[in-house]
């Protein structure tokens, strides 16, 4: 019996140990990359840990069209979220407390919920041509309008469920007390919410951060996002790895920071859902 | 949402009056038009417009000209070889990639719940695995090129040893690369979801049925499998759709390659489309993926429920 029971726990352990590799030797392996010099990305045996810190990968693009892409993502990714969210809240309110009209009935909100399930790629065709038509294509307008819609079904499904959470006794008690409809909102929902509404920000912030495709057909010459960008480093004669594992290292900051602050939201998302 | 509506309107009605009546009905026309109008904009109107054009045989490329070919373009769907073995790879691709993923994410959950005690190593190592899922798969998949290119590190490290190196973009091995780097992504997802069904079954189950005498492997299988069966069918739904949805490590890592090997309905789609500029076929290709997404999505959901 007791024998048994360590066995268990020896390759529970060494699984977790070997999953702990598995899962960090890509992301370490492009961190030591992005400070070695070209010349020694393919050395036979590679150098494991970086023995000088070769900052030329990062100088490169800190002065080139990296620092541009990164930049244009960040504002990309922070108007279309705040525009996301804004509907998003209304919306969400409407579908939490009036359920019953014919824009918020169950079809209505099926139809939201729709937009996630089709690929994107599959939305892409027609609002390629549809941007192309107004002579839109390759702006920020277009970018940040279509990142919105994609957006919005996944902040009003997440706000819809913080707001189903709130009693609505809370609401009624406001009314009595004299305050009006915005009041309200303003005053006692948001606020109640708010740590949601956080994550929900988050959320969508990182989705379009990480977002690819749409960002490579619907951008590209004047507004180049980083996810678009980083193939084009691996165009040309010798593929510069150190480029692309430096931009990569900078393109993860923002999740480490998301999931270390929000961790604890995203078990409870789940454990919702 | 059942529990919640009902009674509110008439309640409201009656008690404030009519004044409050008129608002209470008014409110959410409001509040769903700036969203219900950005939908229709950017994503109803230009679907339904796919429709129109799906009926015709457009390239502009080579001429402006629409010609009205009626449903020919979704009998060719049907009829496109490519089409049908680029769905047989997905299933493949997302059959076998997924199952490992759930069963991999299931089991580092429960060992993490079962023998890591210390809650700030725990969730540390929470942290850790889950970090592949909050980044980008366009970087996920850069990263996996470096280390998998002919001379790339994995192989440099198997000439290092004295190994042979490894093509893991020969045609034959190129789709099981990419399905591990889908793995290395994705275990993340199913296993947040069994590690928060598994904290959330109550631990005084587990006491009891220690006392009783039972083994780990039957708590196990009668009390902890079935409290997640739920959550893992979810998940299971959730990761197959994106599986089918993204292209992006397709894109990165092979562009479709070698030959069409890795050419998956969606990147067959984006070379429709976007390369060839069939258009009005590419139109008729979209209808059909997102019809296969939202039956797809009902059909698991049935399943999830009835479970």
């Amino acid at each position: 019996m007791r024998r048994k029971i360590n066995w268990g726990k020896g390759v529970g352990i060494g699984g977790l140990i070997l999953y702990g590799i598995f899962i960090l030797f890509p992301i370490y392996w492009t961190f030591n990359t992005s400070f070695k010099e070209i010349g020694d990305v393919y050395k036979v045996p590679p150098s494991f840990v970086p023995t000088r810190f070769i900052l030329d990968a990062y100088r490169f693009i800190f002065q080139g069209t990296g620092r541009i892409a990164l930049l244009n993502s960040l504002v990309v990714a922070a108007i279309s979220t705040a525009i996301a969210v804004v509907l998003g809240t209304m919306a969400s309110y409407a579908y939490s407390r009036y359920p019953f009209t014919p824009l918020t009935n169950e079809g209505a909100q099926f139809n939201l919920l729709t937009v996630r399930m089709f690929p994107p790629i599959a939305f892409l065709l027609p609002i390629f041509w549809m941007w192309k038509r107004f002579g839109l294509l390759d702006t920020y307008f277009a970018l940040i309008i279509t990142y919105t819609a994609f957006n919005l079904p996944l902040a009003v499904w997440l706000l819809k469920g913080f707001m189903d959470a709130l009693p609505r006794s809370i609401e009624e008690a406001s009314y009595v007390d004299g305050y009006s409809f915005w009041q309200t909102i303003r005053r006692i929902v948001l606020p109640l919410i708010g740590s949601g509404l956080a994550a929900t920000v988050a959320l969508c912030w990182i989705f379009i951060w990480n977002e690819f495709i749409i960002a490579y057909l619907l951008g590209g010459r004047n507004v180049i996002l980083y996810t678009a960008y980083l193939p084009s480093l691996r165009r040309g004669m010798r593929i510069m790895w150190n480029q692309i594992a430096a931009l990569s290292v900078l393109a993860i900051i923002p999740s480490i920071i998301i999931l270390v602050l929000f961790r604890k939201y995203l078990v409870k998302i789940y454990l919702r859902s | 949402m059942k529990g919640l509506p009902g009674l509110y309107g008439k309640e409201k009605d009656q008690m404030l009056g009519r004044a409050q009546k008129k608002r209470v009905v008014l409110t959410p026309y409001y509040l769903m038009i700036p969203p219900q109008f950005l939908i229709w904009a950017v994503v109803i109107f230009p679907l339904i417009w796919a429709v129109y054009i799906s009926f015709h045989d457009w390239n502009p490329t080579i001429s402006p000209e629409r010609t009205f070919v009626g449903i020919w373009n979704y009998v060719t769907v049907f009829r496109d070889e490519r089409f049908l073995s680029a769905l047989l790879r997905m299933l493949y691709y997302s059959g076998v990639g997924v199952t490992i993923q759930l069963f991999l994410g299931t089991a580092i959950a429960l060992a993490l719940v079962e023998y890591v005690r210390s809650e700030r190593l725990r969730t540390f190592l929470l942290v850790l695995f889950l970090l592949p899922m909050m980044m980008a798969e366009a970087v996920a998949a850069q990263m996996w090129t470096l280390l998998i290119t002919d001379t790339g590190t994995i192989n440099n490290i198997l000439v290092w040893l004295g190994l042979n190196p490894i093509g893991w973009r020969s045609r034959e091995l190129a789709l099981t690369t990419l399905m591990i780097v889908d793995i290395w992504q994705w275990t993340a997802l199913p296993l947040l979801i069994a590690y928060a069904a598994r904290i959330s079954i109550p631990e005084s189950l587990y006491e009891s049925s220690r006392l009783d005498g039972a083994s780990r492997w039957l708590i196990l299988r009668k009390i902890t499998l079935p409290y997640m069966r739920v959550p893992l069918a979810i998940a299971f739904l959730l990761r197959f759709m994106d599986s089918y949805k993204f292209l992006d490590k397709v894109f990165i890592m092979t562009y479709g390659g070698p030959g069409t090997a890795t050419e998956l309905p969606t990147f067959y789609l984006y070379q429709t489309a976007f390369s060839y500029f069939k258009v009005g076929y590419g139109a008729a290709m979209s209808w059909i993926f997102g019809i296969i997404a939202v039956i797809g999505m009902f059909f698991f959901w049935r399943l999830a429920k009835v479970q």
